[in-house]
């Protein structure tokens, strides 16, 4: 379903982000995988590359059997739909309620109004913030924030959910919540790729890890661990 | 197309009335900025009238000889009358001049005297003409002599008023082009300082235009609501333009009426209310959308 070709990325003058990557995730139905490393070893990158916030130096990804790099800036929101993101700094529309954010996620997909208030409550029912609709970002605490995010990631009913470092901000106790909902996503049978160096996240996973360092894959295993 | 529409307006409406603090700086220049544009137009009402004051007051006088009777002077007076560059001409004969002339020095005893011994009325009929333009009093001469009145005309006073005529002339020109260069200047810096506002304003809302692409939110949905937005400050700019003009135009109406000589700011102001308050909302709305729209659009390159 997606498939990294000998992917690089070069920041000028001479930062290397990625070196050659190749890897293919859904190739058997949706999956979860984790894409685990430190600091600045190319996760982000990876995944602005599938979002096409950027573009390969070389290399090409292909989604759904299409270059992404064809894909025209006219079509790129229709692209974007079908994905679903979570980021460490939630990216919540602050001068939007929380009912707001998730219904502007099908708004602009052109959603009726009836789905929209059909699907909205039940998402936030699933994140656990039914009593949080009304409030504004600003007033939720960081496990709040990322659920509505998530519940926003979800409303498009994507093929695939991209979370990068959805529990950077989150105590313990809520990055266990986050991780119990995106698990929850994937039996729901989409595809999750979540980029963390969250050790403790990983090991209690027991799925497929891609281990990159310095912008090269070091290791890709089906149920992995996190060794660096 | 309807729902899209209701979505970007209401988008547009919570972002204007939820995001405080730079909307109120925007709003806050836009008004400036149409005020001062509204006040371009009063200053453009209040210079013409001065010149039309001016011009009111400058004539020349035609004398015309002992003989001529009052039928040959209402003939003149019809000609001149017919001519396109006359405004208006009115006689004064001899016994209203020697009038005029006693009224103007009643209090020079020694001059009224004089006119006694002299014994006769020593002054000559004339016609005083007006008109429409103070350029036009050289035409009007060379009509004037070249025709068959030329014998009854005694003496003309333009050769004394040509200095001052065309000093006045020159003046009003100057102050017409002045006036216009001056207030597209300050058009142009009002313009460009409303547009730096707003652009500050999409600025600082650049991430959340980021988030919305991410979320995958068409640029016509990202650009709409800041379209609305734009409106909303230029129509609220506008109708509070309108107002504190409208206020302000009332107190200062007896200060202007005493500086310009009877342009009653207040009345130009009622006058023209309506179209006024158009140009107002129009500059306001145009000003916002504009400036919205080529701001936002690096944000939606890619």
């Amino acid at each position: 379903m997606i498939f990294f070709e000998n992917i690089s990325k070069m920041y000028k003058p001479d930062t290397v982000a990625l070196k050659n990557v190749s890897f293919q995730i859904g190739a058997n139905g949706n999956e979860f995988v984790s894409i685990v490393g430190k600091s600045g070893a190319g996760k982000t990158t990876l995944i602005r590359l599938l979002l096409r916030e950027e573009e390969p130096t070389s290399g090409k990804i292909i989604y759904g059997g299409k270059n992404i790099a064809e894909i025209k800036n006219k079509d790129l929101s229709i692209f974007r739909q079908k994905i679903g993101c979570v980021f460490q700094d939630y990216r919540l529309l602050p001068n939007k309620t929380v009912f707001e954010n998730v219904a502007y996620a099908m708004e602009v997909m052109g959603a009726t109004d009836y789905e929209i208030l059909r699907d909205v409550p039940r998402l936030l029912e699933i994140v656990g913030l039914e009593d949080r609709a009304k409030h504004f970002p600003l007033g939720l605490s960081g496990g709040e924030k990322q659920r509505t995010a998530i519940a926003r990631a979800l409303a498009v009913r994507p093929e695939v959910i991209i979370a990068d470092e959805p529990t950077g901000n989150l105590d313990p106790y809520h990055t266990r919540d986050i991780i119990n909902l995106l698990e929850k996503i994937y039996d729901l049978g989409a595809t999750v790729i979540l980029a963390t160096h969250d050790k403790a996240i990983i090991n209690s996973l027991s799925r497929r890890v891609i281990t990159l360092d310095n912008g090269e894959i070091i290791r890709d295993e089906e149920k992995g661990r996190f060794i660096l | 197309m309807f729902t899209f529409l209701r979505r970007v307006i209401r988008f547009g409406w919570h972002n204007f009335w939820r995001a405080g603090g730079l909307n109120v700086a925007t709003v806050f220049v836009l008004i400036v900025t149409i005020s001062l544009i509204t006040t371009l137009f009063i200053s453009e009402g209040a210079v013409k009238h001065i010149i039309a004051q001016i011009k009111e007051k400058i004539d020349i006088s035609v004398y015309v000889a002992p003989e001529t009777s009052n039928e040959e002077m209402e003939i003149i007076k019809d000609r001149l009358v017919e001519m396109p560059e006359v405004q208006a001409v009115s006689i004064v004969s001899k016994e209203d001049a020697l009038e005029q002339f006693r009224e103007r020095h009643k209090n020079d005893p020694v001059l009224l005297e004089s006119l006694d011994i002299v014994g006769t009325n020593p002054f000559y009929a004339s016609l005083n003409i007006r008109a429409n333009d103070p350029e036009q009093y050289a035409a009007i001469l060379e009509v004037l002599n070249s025709s068959s009145l030329d014998d009854i005309i005694y003496k003309v006073d333009y050769v004394e008023k040509k200095t001052v005529i065309e000093k006045l002339s020159g003046f009003i020109t100057n102050v017409n082009t002045g006036g216009l260069l001056m207030a597209l200047a300050l058009g142009v810096v009002a313009v460009l300082v409303a547009f730096n506002t707003i652009r500050v304003a999409i600025y600082d809302a650049s991430k959340e235009i980021s988030i919305m692409r991410l979320v995958g939110a068409p640029n016509r949905f990202i650009r709409g609501p800041f379209i609305v937005q734009g409106m909303i400050a230029g129509a609220i700019a506008a109708l509070a333009s309108f107002f504190i003009l409208l206020l302000v135009s009332y107190f200062l109406a007896p200060k202007i009426d005493a500086m310009t000589n009877g342009f009653n700011v207040f009345s130009w102001f009622k006058a023209r209310a309506f179209g006024l308050f158009f140009v107002q909302l129009a500059s306001g709305i145009a000003l916002g959308v504009i400036s919205s729209l080529i701001a936002i659009r690096k944000y939606l390159t890619a």
